[in-house]
């Protein structure tokens, strides 16, 4: 599975990026995020309880940054296994400084699914994608503007 | 014989027990004290196993026992060649790699299984999947044929150069020499497209272990119990007579309830036997979907070459079978493509090379309509292909090349899955698809119909297609029927039924041999402690080969009950008729004998039996044929599409089928109709699609479309065009039927779309279509 | 998974039967392993075959979407009600006589889902019959015989009346 989109986020591209390598906002924002631990510098652990139709199981994983060039541009490295299946990806995301205080997030990226969720979900789980995403990124607007504005 | 039963629709005596749920399924056993077992399932479909660990498992309660492949040791082996390969085709190449029952190192299709746990309920086993740990290094997937094929680096089976399962060829005179003779000569690519069984009851198993008798009981949903006996007994180093196997209801077969050496049938006798305890399994749908055997899968690569007045002067076919990650059952699915590609028409020069491809899937074993549908498919689309660049019609090209009655018997020159060469035995094909033409009206269609809704703006065709059906092959059937004291008559064989009506048909053959009422024949399938030889149910042989084996000890039987009663009423034989249920006396019905009291003379409790006289009222008689036999017949059909949707519908549909004698029509109706409902699904709705990664992503009736009522023709006509044997290889005459309806109308389908769309380029290269790749279809004509 | 079990009184084909189920006990599982009435079958277990359709206070349901102690209170029929092997009930016999079934799991649900079809509609056309039964699956038939049997019942009971 293939996703792409982008994201335009009303703060600047310092703190935007400074976010996604918060664990707490991160967590927060993924809906049905369970944990999120900070291990090292760009390694975290996760639980996440997703659900795509029919299945609905619970996936605990890695997530990696690597190739990281503040503020500009990052790796993430996915891999999550669970009851129903697995979940491998990476992305690609870029933060453009758009002037004005706002930044532009731009993602690409590619997963592979296993077992169950394939199996018997694979009709679904681009839109599943496609909701997760739009409601990450409104949670984290919201973050941001908490702690944009508090700033 | 008086035909009282034989050749009439007789209604089913099974039925009255099957319509109020007074049957049993393998799930509707409940042996007391049984476990339950599940079976996780691998979420990769090539992949190295590091580590899996069952032990936080084993604490649930209600966890009995859980096993991976190290936990059965010695045991764990690769299984039988459950069928091997043809040994007559000169420099044939197989690559024998059986299937393992669970997965030790090495993951090669994804569902293969890690671990069985056994628990007091399927809900616990399942629960307990959470609790083992799986780990393993992912590999990249074969899942393309032709690619896999080349590819010497990723590799299902490591220790063999390629991916290559098989290489045959054969040939019939000489293909490139009569090209050379060809005005036109077209080639194609085609791919006919991954299908499942998906009979309605999933397979379920048990196994019951009794320590005290020292016996092993096994209810399968299986169509091959005396397999299953042979192997457990090999697998456990019991003798045949410890083991028991019964097949209760089964809930539709269709192919792949054939197959062995799974999971199930493998694992479960050895635990039961450790556990001391009864184990279920019932399988559900998604590992249905994941991990019983499924067919079709092939790309063919064609050529035909023609003389312009549209003589076939030879065929080429060069085509990609995928036999999954093992290939246990040979090459049974491939060798009948190749006897079914030539057996419709004329053709005197013939190259046909199976490429068998090792894949990360489950395994391919025959599913209805068995390698024939795509050999048919391939021949009959590329004569269309040949009337087009020729300019002729594709019906006088067929009637032009078809062969003719007075051609048969005709020896093909091609050995096919019973490994011997194929002979057209009878039929007249010509005539069924002139007949064809006839019922479904084409020269109206053509003149009248189809002008008329072009005119109205809309798109109708009709295609006309000629097909066989290789039938009734051997090994051999047998049966004992034994008449009781009672009167009742029993019949036992090795077969075993997924509703085909055996309890019906081998009865009307008995009732009437012996002049019975049907009601009075008990006929018991598929238990081995009744009947212990035979090879199983497949390709369309049960009523030809059980039949005649049936016919056969009937006759014996009859003999013996003659000359008891000569005895008896010291009549000359001759002098003796059978009444019903009874001996009398010609001309003298007064004097009677029943037959119950003369199974007692028959077995006397004392006295003198004369040597050479077998006690009782019983016979045993085996059939094998020499060659199969082959069911032929032609199939018309009227689609209508609407161009928006890209939906076709099924208007009118014929079908010409000649199945040699029937035993009984009601039923061979019933088993064309639901072959048609097949070969309608897998033309326009069902599809196994694995991604790249050889994952199913179709694995639910979700996403597997199966074909529904409102998917049938509105009219369908069934007309039997027997023609008389010209070679009489059955007793009775009989062919078979049960794939013939799956087999022509994919080739029937997509020539009526094209012809509804002639004023364009459409040329569709491939068997199954979906509205949206009909549209995509059109979108490039 | 908790294992909690909570009593649920089922009157299933005139019979009332009192019971403590586990939350996740389908009905499909409780009817066939907890009351033993086989005659309902499971093909899916997703909703799709039919296989498993049984009458809830009367209208057709596919029992492997609802859970044991969701029928808390509720009427159910199955199969069972229906015909005796000595008896069959009308729709059952034409099913016979028409030969509408083959390896026969596919057809209590057919039976469950038409006989409040025909009571509601006892003179359907053949295009009604086959979208009534357009949730069913059946693999062996083709669906010919069984819009065959549907349409003899139809005939039969008029003619009764
Ligand atoms: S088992 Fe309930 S719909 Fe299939
Ligand atoms: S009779 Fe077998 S599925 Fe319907």
């Amino acid at each position: 599975m293939k996703v792409e989109g982008e994201h335009l986020f009303k703060a600047p591209r310092e703190v935007v990026y400074e976010m996604f390598n918060d664990p707490d906002a991160l967590g927060a924002a993924v809906p049905g995020m369970q944990k999120m631990v900070k291990i090292d510098e760009s390694h975290y652990e996760a639980v996440l309880g997703i659900r795509v139709g029919p299945v609905s199981a619970n996936f605990s994983g890695n997530l990696t940054l690597t190739d990281e060039v503040p503020p500009e541009s990052v790796t993430l490295i996915i891999e999550g296994k669970g009851g129903a299946g697995f979940v491998k990806g990476v992305g690609y995301v870029k933060f453009e400084d758009l002037g004005d205080q706002t930044t532009l997030l731009k993602y690409t990226g590619e997963a592979n699914i296993g077992g169950t969720l394939a199996s018997v979900g694979q009709r679904m789980i681009d839109s599943v994608a496609k909701s997760m995403f739009k409601t990450v990124f409104e949670k984290l607007d919201k973050i941001l503007e908490e702690r944009w504005q508090k700033n | 014989m008086t035909e009282k039963y034989f050749g009439k629709p007789i209604k089913r005596l099974e039925d009255k027990f099957m319509l109020t749920g007074n049957v049993k399924y393998v799930d509707d056993i409940e042996v007391p004290g049984q476990l339950h077992a599940a079976f996780l399932r691998s979420d990769y479909a090539h992949a190295r196993i590091l580590k899996i660990d069952a032990s936080e498992a084993l604490k649930r309660p209600g966890v009995v026992a859980v096993y991976t492949a190290d936990d059965f040791g010695d045991f764990w082996k690769p299984g039988p060649l459950q069928v091997p390969p043809p040994t007559a085709i000169p420099g044939s190449q197989f690559n024998a790699r059986t299937l393992v029952p669970i997965a030790k190192d090495k993951i090669r299709y994804s569902g293969e299984v890690l671990a069985v746990v056994i628990a007091e309920s399927r809900y616990i086993a399942e629960d307990a999947f959470d609790d083992i740990i799986v780990d393993v290094d992912p590999l990249p997937a074969v899942v393309d044929l032709e690619k896999g094929w080349e590819n010497t680096s990723v590799l299902v089976h490591d220790d063999l150069p390629s991916n290559m399962a098989a290489l045959v060829k054969q040939e019939v005179g000489n293909y490139e020499e009569a090209k050379k003779n060809a005005d036109v000569v077209i080639s194609k690519r085609m791919l006919i497209e991954h299908v499942a069984a998906a009979a309605m009851e999933n397979r379920g198993f048990i196994a019951s272990w009794d320590e005290r008798n020292q016996e092993m009981t096994i209810w399968a949903g299986t169509q091959s119990p005396l397999t299953i006996r042979g192997s457990v007994s090999r697998a456990l180093g019991l003798a045949e007579s410890q083991i028991h196997v019964i097949t209760p209801y089964i809930g539709g077969g269709f192919g792949p309830k054939v197959m062995t050496s799974l999971a199930d049938d493998v694992l479960l006798p050895w635990i039961s036997k450790q556990l001391k305890r009864p184990i279920k399994w019932i399988e559900d749908r998604r590992e249905n979907f994941l991990a019983t055997t499924s067919e079709r899968d092939q790309v063919h690569h064609c050529e035909i070459a023609l003389k312009k007045d549209g003589t076939i002067l030879g065929f080429k076919d060069v085509f990609y079978h995928n036999t999954g990650a093992y290939d246990s059952y040979g090459m049974t699915v491939p060798l009948n493509t190749q006897t079914h590609t030539i057996s419709n028409y004329r053709i005197p020069n013939f190259y046909s090379e199976i490429r068998m491809v090792f894949t990360n899937q489950m395994v391919v074993t025959p599913v209805r309509g068995a390698g024939r549908s795509e050999g048919i498919f391939a021949m009959e689309r590329m004569v269309d292909f040949a009337a087009k660049e020729l300019g002729i019609s594709p019906i006088e090209l067929r009637k032009k090349n078809l062969l003719r009655v007075d051609e048969l018997p005709l020896n093909t020159g091609v050995i096919g899955q019973d490994f011997v060469v194929n002979i057209l035995d009878s039929g007249d094909y010509l005539g069924n698809y002139e007949k064809c033409l006839e019922v479904i009206d084409y020269e109206k269609f053509r003149k009248e119909i189809q002008p008329k809704a072009r005119k109205e703006g809309k798109r109708v065709g009709i295609g006309v297609v000629a097909f066989t059906e290789g039938t009734a092959v051997g090994p051999y059937e047998g049966c004992r029927i034994t008449v009781s004291t009672s009167g009742k008559v029993t019949m036992t064989s090795g077969y075993s039924t997924q509703g085909q009506a055996h309890q019906t048909v081998f009865a009307q053959i008995i009732a009437d041999q012996l002049n019975v009422k049907i009601e009075d024949v008990r006929v018991i399938t598929g238990d081995t402690n009744q009947f212990a030889w035979g090879a199983g149910t497949f390709a369309s042989r049960g009523a030809a080969l059980v039949g005649a084996a049936t016919y056969l000890a009937a006759q014996k039987v009859r003999a013996k009950i003659f000359s008891t009663a000569s005895k008896k009423l010291e009549v000359p034989e001759d002098e003796l008729e059978l009444c019903e249920g009874s001996v009398c006396v010609k001309g003298q019905p007064e004097t009677t004998i029943p037959l119950g009291t003369l199974a007692a003379l028959a077995n006397p409790m004392r006295g003198v039996v004369e040597p050479g006289v077998e006690p009782g009222l019983e016979a045993t008689a085996y059939y094998g044929p020499p060659h199969g036999s082959t069911g032929c017949g032609a199939m018309g059909v009227i689609v209508s599409i609407d161009e928006e949707t890209c939906k076709p519908v099924i208007e009118r549909m014929v079908m010409v089928d000649d199945c040699g004698t029937m035993i009984n029509p009601l039923i061979v109706d019933g088993q064309l109709q639901g072959g048609i409902s097949m070969g309608i699904g897998n033309t326009l709705y069902e599809r196994l699609v694995y991604d790249e990664n050889g994952q199913l992503v179709t694995a639910s009736f979700m996403d597997y479309l199966m074909p529904l009522a409102t998917d049938m023709p509105k009219k369908l006509d069934i007309v039997h065009n027997h023609a008389e044997s010209s070679l009489k290889v059955n007793p009775l005459g009989i062919k078979g039927v049960g794939e013939a309806g799956a087999i022509p109308p994919g080739p029937a389908i997509v020539q009526a779309l094209e012809d509804a769309f002639q004023d364009t380029k459409l040329e569709i290269l491939e068997s199954n279509l979906s509205p949206s790749q009909i549209y995509e279809y059109l979108k490039k004509a | 998974m908790s294992n909690k079990l909570f009593p649920i009184t089922v009157t299933v084909n005139g019979v009332e039967y009192k019971r403590e189920v586990e939350a996740r006990l389908l009905l499909s599982d409780f009817l066939r392993h907890d009351l033993g009435l086989l005659g309902t079958h499971v093909g899916c277990e997703h909703g799709i075959c039919g296989a498993c359709t049984i009458l809830f206070d009367g209208g057709a349901v596919r029992s492997c979407l609802i859970f044991a102690v969701q029928a808390n209170g509720h009427e159910i029929r199955t199969v069972e009600s229906l015909g005796t092997p000595e008896n069959l009930h009308p729709l059952q016999q034409s099913f016979h006589e028409k030969h509408a079934l083959q390896c026969g799991f596919c057809t209590p649900g057919f039976l469950m889902t038409l006989v409040p079809f025909l009571e509601e509609n006892p003179h359907p056309s053949d295009d009604e019959i086959r979208e009534a039964i357009d949730g069913n699956i059946c693999r062996c038939t083709g669906y010919e015989k069984i819009v065959e049997a549907v349409q003899d019942a139809a005939a039969k009971n008029s003619q009764a009346k």
